[in-house]
């Protein structure tokens, strides 16, 4: 059987069965929406808050007005006290909280400070940090506009007193991903994992359909049957590649930094490795309802030990290790670096080189199985 | 043959199945201590920031002094900008802080000079948590050198804090105080992977019973009995698994809960009905053990996402609010955050499980499926 013959046929065998197909095609297409479908308003704006407003005030009032005005904010409720307040809360009817002492105007006028309270749900950090951030910003600028007032009181020049209130500008900028928006943030990690997972999915269930059948490859090398597979499943994932990184990124507004050819260079051995990967390891399946169960069971490790959501330096230093065999990890790390980061070849490097050895390694294992799995049968009594 | 007769025949499927057995018995420890060791370090701390002191003065070095102090801040000096920036784009450090020539002289000359802070967004978690603290700890310094500043223009002592901030502000994180990311995240992942292995045991079993005749598939007429025999087996195994998740997370390591534990597994044992129904409307649909487990896992690989924990429910788009109604598990979330942050009362939380009637339009289905699917009485 020639190669091209072989890479025909692993298209049939592919495409005939209806498991691959639903789960490659169908699994590809269908997460490429559903995953990103919660966070398509990527910013949490308007957070519910209720106020205890003990001091009724214009200056609380007119806190109270510039705390909704901010984006983050949305004042709910006005409660007369704490308890009230709290049960508001725990309805899910609001999930943060300013409390505005008694004599708050009365303080500050007679120049004895007063202290404001917030607080916020911190069960769900996205709602604690923008309704922190929101409020925070608010009592700042109250507390800029009484020093002003009390700066020009005592006979300061305008912009002097200005300047006096500023003395130093803290200028922080997001270096990547400006808008802080979660799809681009999400979104370049999983969808690597989308495919790398799909492709190991697919070997796996091809793999376990076969072994112990009689079939096409039976009457191949092992080394021919790993490449015929190989280049089918590289030719599919190209197109699928160029689908997540050509066209979903750019739907999602994820950054795309490095050039055309860099991106290739590093997704090709993410491919080869990730095909090779899945050829091995599936040869350790006979049944084909596994190999799902087990890779869909790993996702979640995987895209957590990726070190994106959760920082490399706080995961224990062997899980980090253990994973490293895993071509994911190095390209999910490389992609992010060359497309988002700005890094430049010369960074990413290291991954490209180690996403080749899981290849080398990963064939040799494939070898390995494959020639098992056909000993296996051959030597069976018909 | 009454249902325990049933329940003796899947006990013993069970164990003639090794992959079942590891579902229901090692993967789920491991995976569970996996999860959680992985996120074990609970607050993130000692995370490296580069800082470029292009000014080298008292005041700089006092700042970056500052901003060492912040457990959550490594400093790590670097003499080049374009090195700093190099190793920001490499996730070597996840911020950098410049202060700029001359900084000294313009602060004590009021020309207002400017503190740069870069911050790794991409990583949003980290850069977020990092750009407060940075900020934070600046300002904290930035403190001393007006009060300074304020005693020589005559102020009076006394009155010198009211001078620098006449308001201020105290922020409380309620229910997860120490803003804890094992209270916070680890929860919602164990529950996703709880449903993840509820879903395959039951699709396994369910897959048991499909008779293969000549590329046909059967039904057993005795369908449901079996179907019944299952729940009542797997339930107590699934439910140990979830107590054991309950254990290590609120005994154990004792995480911070205000309210009664324990009538969340009931809250638990409704979640797994409500699941297991929809995985038999699918494996009725399909009838084909591998076309079966591929639908159910596109269905509830993404369950986390949708929980609405990391990114807020009201903020999802319609679509994916409906979406999430599908997914057992964020009816459960939702009973879970409150029991154990708002502390809500048991007979509240029984009434909350009322939310699941969406599944129940999904039971006249199911039976339509059942009635038109070719049914055979069990060879014995």
């Amino acid at each position: 059987m020639s190669l091209i013959k072989l890479y025909f046929a692993e298209w049939r065998a592919l495409l005939a069965d209806k498991a691959i197909v639903v789960t490659l095609f169908g699994g590809v297409v269908f997460y490429s929406i559903l995953y990103p479908l919660p966070y398509l308003h990527q910013v949490p704006t308007e957070q519910t808050v209720v106020v205890v407003d003990h001091d009724n005030s214009s200056l609380s009032r007119q806190l109270i007005r510039h705390a909704d005005a901010s984006p983050k904010i949305s004042i709910v409720a006005h409660a007369t006290n704490i308890q009230e307040a709290k049960s508001l809360i725990q309805q899910g009817q609001a999930h943060g909280l300013l409390v505005i002492p008694n004599g708050f105007r009365r303080n500050l006028m007679l120049g004895k400070g007063a202290t404001l309270s917030y607080g916020g749900d911190a069960s769900y950090f996205l709602i604690y940090s923008a309704v922190a951030e929101g409020l925070v910003q608010a009592g700042m600028d109250a507390s800029k506009q009484v020093q002003l007032v009390g700066l020009l009181a005592r006979g300061e020049n305008p912009a002097k007193a200005e300047k006096s209130l500023h003395p130093v500008n803290l200028n922080a900028v997001p270096a990547f991903n400006p808008s802080l928006g979660y799809t681009p943030y999400v979104v370049p990690g999983l969808f690597l994992l989308i495919l790398h997972q799909t492709l190991l999915i697919g070997t796996g269930i091809l793999g376990a359909g076969q072994w112990r059948n009689q079939g096409y490859w039976l009457d191949v090398s092992p080394i021919k049957l790993l490449f015929g597979r190989l280049a089918m499943f590289t030719s599919l994932y190209i197109l699928f590649a160029s689908f997540y990184i050509g066209n979903c990124f750019y739907a999602y507004q994820v950054s795309m930094l490095g050039s055309f050819i860099e991106t290739c260079l590093l997704i090709l051995p993410f491919i080869l490795a990730t095909g090779a990967m899945g050829v091995a390891l599936s040869c350790l399946f006979v049944r084909r309802d596994i190999p799902t169960q087990i890779y869909l069971l790993s996702s979640m490790p995987i895209l957590f030990v990726a070190g994106f959501v959760w920082p490399i330096a706080m995961i224990p230093e062997p899980l980090v290790m253990l994973s490293q065999i895993i071509p994911a990890i190095p390209a999910i790390n490389g992609m992010l670096q060359l497309n988002q980061m700005d890094a430049g070849w010369a960074a990413i490097q290291s991954f490209w080189l180690q996403l080749w050895g899981i290849f080398a390694l990963a064939c040799l294992l494939a070898y390995w199985g494959i020639k098992r799995r056909q000993l296996e049968v051959t030597n069976l009594p018909n | 043959m009454g249902i325990l007769t049933y329940v003796k025949r899947e006990w013993i499927a069970l164990w003639q199945s090794p992959w079942q057995i590891a579902l229901v018995s090692y993967i789920p420890v491991l995976g569970v201590l996996c999860l959680w060791w992985l996120f074990s370090a609970g607050l993130p701390k000692q995370l490296p920031v580069a800082v470029v002191d292009q000014d080298n003065s008292q005041i700089s070095r006092m700042l970056t002094r500052h901003m060492t102090a912040n457990s959550v801040i490594s400093v790590e000096p670097y003499s080049e900008l374009s090195e700093a920036y190099d190793a920001l784009r490499q996730a070597k450090v996840y911020g950098v802080v410049v202060f700029p020539h001359q900084f000294k002289n313009k602060l004590l000359t009021s020309r207002s000079p400017t503190i740069d802070i870069r911050y790794n967004s991409q990583y949003l978690l980290v850069g977020k948590l990092l750009a407060s603290q940075i900020q934070i700890s600046l300002g904290d310094g930035l403190l001393k050198t007006a009060e300074q500043k304020l005693l020589l223009s005559g102020v009076n002592p006394a009155s010198l804090d009211v001078n620098l901030s006449p308001v201020t502000s105290q922020t409380t994180a309620l229910f997860n105080r120490n803003t804890n990311y094992v209270g916070f995240l680890v929860p919602p992942v164990l529950i996703a992977l709880w449903q993840l292995l509820a879903m395959m045991v039951f699709a396994n079993a369910l897959n048991q019973e499909l008779i293969a005749v000549q590329k046909q598939v059967w039904l057993p007429t005795d369908f449901w009995t079996k179907v019944m025999a299952k729940s009542l087996l797997f339930l107590p195994i699934m439910l140990a698994h979830s107590s054991f998740i309950l254990l290590l997370l609120y005994q154990y390591l004792n995480l911070p809960h205000a309210g009664n534990i324990g009538v969340l597994i009931i809250s638990q044992a409704v979640m797994l009905l409500a699941l297991w129904l929809v995985v038999t409307l699918i494996f009725l649909l399909m009838k084909e053990p591998a076309r079966c487990v591929s639908f159910c896992t596109a269905l509830f690989a993404p369950a986390f996402a949708f929980m609405g924990i990391t990114f807020p429910t009201n903020e999802m788009p319609l679509l994916a609010q409906i979406w999430r109604l599908i997914m057992p598990s964020s009816h459960y979330i939702d009973s879970h955050v409150n029991v154990v942050s708002y502390g809500t009362h048991p007979v509240q939380v029984i009434g909350q499980l009322t939310s699941y009637w969406m599944f129940l339009p999904l039971v006249p289905v199911i039976i339509y499926l059942w009635l038109k699917a070719p049914k055979q009485e069990e060879m014995l």
